[in-house]
């Protein structure tokens, strides 16, 4: 029964109920599939037998697959490739925005030595205000 | 002595440690049951046992596994259904 060319269905998994064709016998237990399900390797215990054949050679490519599916009226969803998104390039030196990062960093030193002269007093009266709001 | 409401078990007592260090009883309410087959009763593995409000805010792809009738069937079930629809 298994053989290439043999038309399957899948029982495990996500593509489990969907229509497949033995591209490859790999081994004892595992074939190479292809067709509504994507093209992986299967063990055969996944996978129930149909009665009908499709001519193709060994290891056929998916495109050829997909076309006979086609002819037996089995619409198979053409999956797109997805293209590699450009990488953000680091901006160093002279292409760099002046504007953007300076006053942040002059802000934040500004306020550190301002703090720790007030800070003994301050946090105490803060945490007292905060705990009534909650309750 | 607990309130006359936490005498009964219907609530679940979870002990939990205070800002204080101290520990004190929690009363909550109970988990559901866990998730059965439809068709032969068995536990459904990769179904999470939560109550409603915290059932919201799991994905979707959390709730059940991702194959048809994932969260319904067991796959031995499942398997039976496929292989006598092929063969009618």
């Amino acid at each position: 029964m298994i053989e290439i060319g043999r038309l399957c269905v899948k029982l495990a998994g996500r593509d489990a109920g969907k229509k497949c064709v033995i591209a490859d016998v790999l081994d004892k237990n595992f074939v190479l599939i292809d067709g509504e399900t994507r093209r992986r390797k299967c063990n055969i215990r996944h996978l129930e037998p149909l009665k009908d054949m499709i001519k193709i050679k060994k290891g056929a490519a998916s495109s050829e697959i997909s076309a006979e599916f086609k002819k037996l009226g089995i619409e198979v969803k053409e999956t797109k490739k997805k293209e590699k998104a450009e990488k953000p390039k680091k901006l160093r030196g002279k292409d760099k925005k002046p504007s953007e990062e300076k006053p942040k960093k002059e802000k934040k030193k500004a306020d550190k030595k301002e703090k720790p002269a007030e800070k003994k007093e301050a946090p105490k009266k803060e945490t007292k205000k905060e705990e009534p709001k909650k309750k | 002595m607990p309130a006359g409401r936490h005498k009964s078990r219907t609530l679940r007592r979870v002990s939990r440690k205070t800002p204080g260090a101290k520990t004190t009883l929690q009363y909550k309410k109970r988990k559901p049951s866990k998730a059965k087959c439809g068709m032969c009763g068995a536990v459904l593995s990769g179904v999470p046992r939560e109550r409603p409000k915290k059932m919201q805010n799991i994905s979707k792809t959390k709730k059940r596994p991702e194959r048809p009738f994932g969260g319904v069937l067991c796959p031995k079930c499942m398997r039976k259904i496929i292989k006598e629809s092929i063969r009618e």
